[in-house]
């Protein structure tokens, strides 16, 4: 048993360093997403027959785009602080607690607030702090960032639920559930949001000191801090920026849904770190950039919206998401850096 | 007279029980390379380590060009033109080479805060052209050779002390070579005596050879004091060694005097063992209490063989033979059930649980015996582990101190510990000295004669020939996947290595 599997794995390995070799595989290795395109590719052609075509109507593209925006954004938030080679499973928790305070300082129909624009300020402050302390605590208290940012996320879905009593909360300023739902040239404003913040995501990644530095940490934290890298403030400054995403997504949400509740957080982080690994982010830091997490997303969404496309049943479709995370972790893993297999 | 760049004066370091450095004074001067020896503990790296900032020294001076300094860390000393090549390396394997040379040095490269790649691999790539290294600045660094990685490394370091514009920085290299092949390590020499044009450089090594091949000048430690410096004429391996030591190696070195005659009985015969496309067929006996060394280069099919035997790797075709049984190694697994160990060449990874503690590593073989009643009994374990820590002489405050914490020395012991505990009959040991000081040496070269003489047998692979000619009964010798022949190797009429490396290379 134990000797079939080295073969199969170094028989992929045979096959790849083959393929590299000729010119289209050396197209396929300059193009940064190449492996996550021919994903996409082949869930496209796979749903469009199974679909009879719908699946790659515009109306169901753009439906796709639509569904894809929030996940999107929430994945460039977690994608940044698995680069740097922690993890942050905080993102239900600072979702909720952004939404709820969305609700309740919007005009709603449970008290008499109304701050209006003056909300995007607030929910961008509020997922600051929140990511800014799970930067102090890993950094700081020298807490494992899995296990701190997991309490963290309890802590902010009991505090939200705790302040929102547990019921969801109506909102009655219309103006941005209009904006959100609107379209601009026939794609859904939710989606060029995220591409935006993507596009900011991946500047800041590789034209800045920042970026760089997060990809020095996630390689190799005590060789980056050997070199001079501030190893402590730039990863309270990754966990900020990606609880700021977190922010800006959880405000969408309540835009969207047009009421608030604790609970619109649930679920969320799975598809987010499914879209992470199927995008080719390495699960281990250091690999995979804001390109990846984005095409990422749109592989997720657009499995699902297949799958929901060709009836199937609603229950099969989480099973399908695991294997996917699996098989997509399965594929693009490097081995050779993990060494042991924990 | 050349000019001095550092010096040190009166230099002393104090750690809690240990003097690390008791006061002395050295010199460095421009230009030149200077080896650096003595055995672990002497106090080389604690030397390094104030150079470069990681320690403050407790009494004396550093002096660099003339003015006393005390470095805050590794960056300061980069802005005053010191930069050290860590043994493990400090290249990041994810980031460029453009990336790894400018890393936190990117505002050479950045206006209002964003970078220009195009201008930072232009930069990059006119670096490594100047050190004939051949490869783009955009190469990930993961997919670089350790030699051509250690050479990015080195080009940084220079650029840097450029950047700060010193004239005659100083590079310290730790342990470079171990990571290198022959061919790579003639390549680093002369990288690093065309460097020397506009640096000093410092050169750390175990390899006492290569430090007189490359160093103009070699400064001698021993327990933490400064013995003596001389110029690279008058070096000379044995010369050194006692220098190092303080006792004279050169009577019975590799314990040649305690070689025994092996008995008749076979206990392990291999026939046409190979390997598709690495080892052709090779067939070969081990008597009792034999030594063999395998020698060959890196590639010769050594490597394979022994990974064959110690169930790592699966031959292609052959048989192996236990004691006229023929016996299927196809995991580590049914290597030990055959009485077989392997002390592996990197002991940090493959031979110790280094986060476990030194009576868990002993155990680890034998818990089936220290179980009473079905479980496993603590004063057992204890006795079995302080027994074996007893007869390799493992130097250590209690049984169970980490491993991790260990000198490599103790941890080589602690692995022979393990098997001997084990009762292991054969034992093949890859590069059993390796990164252990002369004095350590010396206790491991016992342990094998002993075994022997208790009637084990042991196939080795050794860091230089000399150690293989001295400690062998036998020598089969490989070249390019294919077994070349074997030579005798009785304890007076040892071959010397030019009769081998004719046949090797």
């Amino acid at each position: 048993m134990d000797r079939k599997r080295v073969d199969v794995l170094s028989l992929v390995e045979t096959y790849r360093a083959r393929f590299s070799k000729t010119s289209a595989g050396k197209l396929y290795g300059k193009i940064p997403i190449s492996g996550q395109i021919v994903a996409l590719v082949i869930v496209s052609l796979i749903f469009s027959f199974g679909t009879k075509g719908q699946f790659l109507k515009i109306s169901n593209i753009v439906t796709i785009m639509g569904l894809a925006g929030i996940p999107m954004i929430l994945c460039l938030g977690v994608h940044q602080v698995i680069i740097m080679g922690a993890m942050d499973l905080s993102l239900e928790g600072i979702v909720a607690i952004t939404a709820v305070f969305s609700g309740l300082l919007l005009k709603n129909s449970v008290n008499t607030n109304d701050v209006g624009l003056w909300i995007i300020p607030f929910v961008i402050v509020l997922g600051g702090i929140a990511g800014m302390i799970n930067g102090l605590l890993n950094t700081k208290l020298r807490m494992p960032s899995f296990i701190a940012t997991l309490g963290m996320s309890w802590t902010l879905f009991g505090t939200a639920i705790m302040i929102s009593r547990g019921s969801s909360i109506p909102i009655r300023d219309l103006r941005f559930q209009k904006v959100i739902i609107a379209n601009i040239f026939g794609i859904p404003v939710v989606f060029v949001l995220a591409i935006a913040i993507g596009i900011i995501t991946y500047f800041l990644q590789k034209r800045t000191k920042l970026g760089k530095h997060m990809y020095a940490i996630g390689g190799n934290e005590v060789l980056a801090k050997q070199a001079g890298v501030n190893v402590n403030r730039i990863k309270i400054l990754v966990f900020t920026i990606t609880g700021v995403i977190y922010g800006i997504a959880g405000l969408l949400l309540v835009a969207r849904l047009n009421s608030s509740a604790a609970r619109y957080g649930n679920n969320l982080l799975f598809p987010a770190m499914t879209a992470v690994a199927v995008g080719g982010v390495s699960l281990s830091g250091g690999v995979g950039g804001a390109l990846n997490a984005m095409m990422g997303t749109i592989i997720v969404v657009a499995l699902n919206n297949g799958l929901v496309l060709m009836q199937v049943n609603p229950y099969m479709q989480s099973a399908v998401n695991g294997v996917v995370l699996i098989c997509a972790v399965a594929l693009t893993i490097d081995r050779k850096k993990i060494g042991l297999i924990k | 007279m050349k000019q001095i760049i550092a010096e040190f004066k009166n230099i002393r370091k104090e750690f809690p029980g240990v003097i690390a450095l008791k006061g002395f004074d050295v010199n460095l001067y421009e230009k030149e390379i200077v080896g650096l020896v003595g055995e672990n503990g002497a106090g080389k790296s604690t030397l390094m380590k104030i150079m470069t900032g990681i320690y403050q020294p407790d009494g004396g001076e550093f002096l660099l060009r003339g003015k006393s300094v005390s470095m805050r860390g590794p960056l300061d000393a980069i802005e005053r033109g010191i930069g050290m090549v860590f043994q493990e390396g400090s290249i990041l394997p994810n980031l460029s080479v453009a990336e790894n040379i400018f890393l936190c040095h990117e505002k050479e490269f950045s206006r209002l805060g964003i970078i220009s790649e195009e201008a930072m691999n232009k930069k990059a790539q006119e670096i490594i052209n100047q050190h004939g290294l051949e490869i783009q600045a955009t190469d990930l660094c993961g997919s670089l050779s350790p030699a051509q990685r250690q050479m990015v490394e080195i080009s940084r370091l220079l650029w840097l002390s450029d950047l700060y514009n010193h004239e005659n920085p100083i590079l310290i290299l730790d342990e470079p070579t171990t990571v290198l092949l022959e061919r790579e390590i003639t390549k680093l020499f002369e990288n690093l005596k065309i460097i020397k044009a506009k640096a000093t450089i410092i050169f750390i090594s175990h390899r006492l050879e290569e430090i007189i091949e490359l160093s103009d000048r070699i400064i001698v430690l021993k327990d933490g004091d400064f013995v003596t410096d001389m110029p690279q004429k008058e070096a000379s391996t044995t010369k050194i060694e006692q220098l190092m030591v303080g006792r004279d190696l050169a009577t019975g070195y590799y314990r040649v005097n305690e070689q025994i005659e092996p008995e008749e009985e076979v206990v392990l015969k291999v026939q046409g063992l190979a390997i598709n496309s690495m080892l052709e067929p090779i067939s070969f006996e081990l008597r009792k209490g034999e030594i063999l060394a395998l020698t060959g280069l890196v590639g010769s099919g050594k490597e394979e063989l022994v990974k064959c035997l110690s169930g790592s790797m699966i031959p292609s075709q052959g048989k192996i033979f236990r004691n006229d049984k023929e016996i299927n190694i196809r995991q580590p697994k049914h290597a030990i059930e055959n009485t077989i160990g392997y002390i592996p060449i990197d002991r940090r990874v493959e031979g110790l649980a280094i986060d476990l503690d030194i009576a868990e590593n002993i155990n680890m073989l034998v818990y089936e015996r220290l179980k009473k009643h079905k479980l496993i009994n603590r004063k057992k374990e204890r006795a079995n582990a302080l027994h074996w820590m007893d007869v390799v002489k493992v130097k250590a405050s209690s049984h169970q101190m980490k491993c991790g914490n260990l000198s490599g020395g103790n941890q080589q012991k602690v692995v022979l510990g393990k098997w001997l505990s084990a009762e292991t009959e054969i034992l093949i040991v890859d590069h059993p000295t390796r990164g252990i000081d002369v004095g350590a040496k010396d206790e491991i070269y016992h342990h094998i004669r002993n075994l022997a003489k208790q009637g084990r047998s042991m196939i080795i692979m050794c860091d230089t020939l000399e150690e293989d000619i001295g400690l062998c009964n036998r020598m089969l010798i490989l070249k390019d996947g294919k077994f070349v022949k074997e030579l005798e190797c009785p304890p007076n009429a040892k071959p010397t290595p030019a009769d081998i490396i004719k046949s090797i290379v």
